[in-house]
């Protein structure tokens, strides 16, 4: 596997105009998180124009799915979006989720009403907010996340002076 | 009943925060979040290198 390469994933979403949210761990080390995560998840929202930029934003980075064997037939476009929900990508920018919804969060206009926009690498983009963050990961109950709820919320108290 | 993550305490969770690094939290915090985001770019092309190195020792 490759590094993955969040300034060229954020600035090819942004540049085709797709509604998105960072969310998982990305969201999470923008935040302030020290772990290390390898991929970039957005939840994207799922209009048709909306489906449509995303084909434009990746259809160039080589998008399949990541896993899978090579040679199974995946071509990333309307219709595949449409006919699924949740994606986990590979692409030459690196390893991308798409996620048209997250357990415990909901979709896209759910988690944008959490988020703030960031900086980031010349763009500007919605991030989703700590308190979402936690939300979302207490959703999914998975024991390995507990290390990663605990250090959230650590940093929402060292935020407020803790 | 929806259970706010602000008001809710967790103890397994309290039990994990004893042990984190709160100066690696501190230290990162100072940071904007891009810097965040090139730090872990760094990070994962660290560990990329290291699995590289492990492969190489089989």
């Amino acid at each position: 596997m490759m590094p993955t390469r969040f300034p060229e994933l954020l600035r090819a979403l942004s540049e085709a105009g797709v509604e998105f949210v960072v969310v998982g761990g990305a969201a999470a080390v923008a935040r302030g998180s020290v772990r290390l995560t390898q991929d970039l998840d957005v939840a994207y929202r799922r209009t048709p124009e909306n489906m449509r930029r995303l084909v434009k934003a990746l259809s160039s980075h080589r998008p399949y799915l990541r896993g899978a064997p090579a040679g199974l037939p995946f071509v990333l476009d309307e219709s595949t979006l449409r006919a699924g929900l949740n994606f986990t990508l590979v692409t030459d920018l690196g390893w991308i989720d798409l996620l048209g919804e997250v357990t415990g969060g909901g979709g896209y206009d759910e988690l944008v009403r959490h988020s703030s926009e960031l900086e980031l690498f010349g763009t500007r983009c919605p991030v989703l907010g700590l308190d979402k963050l936690i939300d979302v990961k207490r959703a999914a109950g998975r024991p390995k996340d507990f290390e990663v709820i605990a250090e959230l919320e650590a940093i929402r108290e060292m935020e407020r002076g803790g | 009943m929806e259970r706010s993550s602000e008001r809710y305490v967790d103890p397994v969770i309290e039990a994990y925060k004893k042990d984190l690094d709160r100066t690696l939290i501190r230290e990162n915090l100072r940071r904007t979040p891009e810097e965040r985001l090139r730090a872990l770019m760094e990070m994962q092309r660290f560990a990329v290198e290291l699995r590289r190195a492990a492969r190489a020792a089989r």
